[in-house]
């Protein structure tokens, strides 16, 4: 038999039952439950402390909570006030003044990323049916100063729906 | 065991367990009316925190903190304390359930194993702990716990050749 096999012995070991607690000891946990602030086993670990140390935490949490709140609303007010003092203290807005009428147009760009065919409509005071198309396009227009070479870029995304007269065959 | 941890209803729980958390907390009491009383504390601030006993590393740490509370708040057991753990574990009575006279012999030689040892032997056998949960509950590592089991079964074998 290999000496290090454990097996048998481990199979004896478990035979072995621990005695059963008391049957009030389960009724005893029950009433440590149910009762806030017992101490039941001369308190070795008082229930008053742990509360105490909850609500400590929960107001902490919360006093936490609270700054951050006003926080957020004093920096969502802040710009609000002051984008027109920024605006007119920028030195930039004084250059452009002068120099706005020297940009000319440079260019004009539409791209289409994506067009969806939503089938055939018929619309109002129409006797023939279109097919409607929507299409997402981003658009790019473009100034620039001849003077300074300085460019003006602005994008921004548009949406199109074009009505297309279907032909019946 | 696997059903019992993911058990919600306290009363199952403890139900299965008691016995095993008894025996455990008897390592540092010198009566089964004192463990229980660490045991009764233990479980219900752990469960008032868990809920279920997914965690039963934790619930063994809290069975072994308390204990250890519990015996140095009495200041005739502080005193004591330098040699408490041999007087436990001189004085406890083994808490089986003895059938025959070769369990009684299994008892003795258990009681006869180190105290550590004795305590992973505990955890391993009669609570059904893994190696990882025992490593968590006694703060050691899972290669500790696992050599202290074998150690434990070894020096079994030795001092009790039928198995």
């Amino acid at each position: 038999m290999n000496e290090n096999d454990f097996t048998e012995l481990e199979n004896q070991l478990r035979k072995l039952r621990p005695a059963q607690p008391s049957a009030e000891l389960i009724t005893r946990v029950e009433r440590g439950l149910a009762e806030e602030g017992s101490t039941s086993t001369a308190g070795v670990l008082p229930r008053e402390r742990r509360f105490h140390f909850n609500w400590l935490s929960l107001g902490l949490g919360l006093a936490a909570a609270a700054a951050l709140v006003m926080l957020a609303l004093i920096r969502l007010h802040q710009p609000a006030k002051k984008a027109p003092t920024v605006a007119s203290k920028s030195p930039l807005p004084a250059i452009s003044t002068t120099s706005n009428a020297q940009f000319v147009p440079a260019g004009l760009t539409q791209v289409v990323y994506h067009t969806r065919d939503e089938g055939v409509h018929f619309p109002t005071n129409s006797q023939q049916p279109m097919r409607r198309v929507r299409s997402h396009t981003r658009e790019t227009l473009q100034w620039r100063n001849p003077q300074t070479g300085a460019s003006l870029r602005i994008s921004y995304p548009s949406e199109q729906v074009s009505l297309v007269p279907v032909n019946g065959q | 065991m696997e059903n019992v941890a993911t058990d919600e209803n306290w009363k199952t729980c403890f139900s299965q367990l008691a016995p095993g958390l008894v025996l455990f907390a008897r390592r540092w009491t010198r009566s089964a009316a004192d463990a229980e009383d660490v045991v009764q504390e233990a479980f219900v601030k752990f469960w008032r925190r868990n809920h279920d006993i997914a965690n039963r590393g934790l619930l063994y740490a809290t069975v072994r903190s308390i204990a250890l509370d519990f015996l140095r708040r009495d200041s005739r057991r502080a005193r004591r304390e330098s040699t408490a753990m041999a007087d436990v574990d001189k004085a406890v009575e083994p808490a089986f359930d003895i059938e025959d006279d070769s369990q009684r012999a299994l008892v003795a030689a258990i009681d006869r194993l180190p105290a550590e040892q004795r305590e992973v032997l505990t955890l391993k056998i009669w609570n059904e702990l893994t190696f990882a949960e025992i490593a968590s509950a006694l703060g050691i590592s899972q290669n500790t716990a696992a050599s202290r089991y074998r150690y434990a079964l070894a020096a079994l074998k030795k001092n009790f050749p039928s198995t």
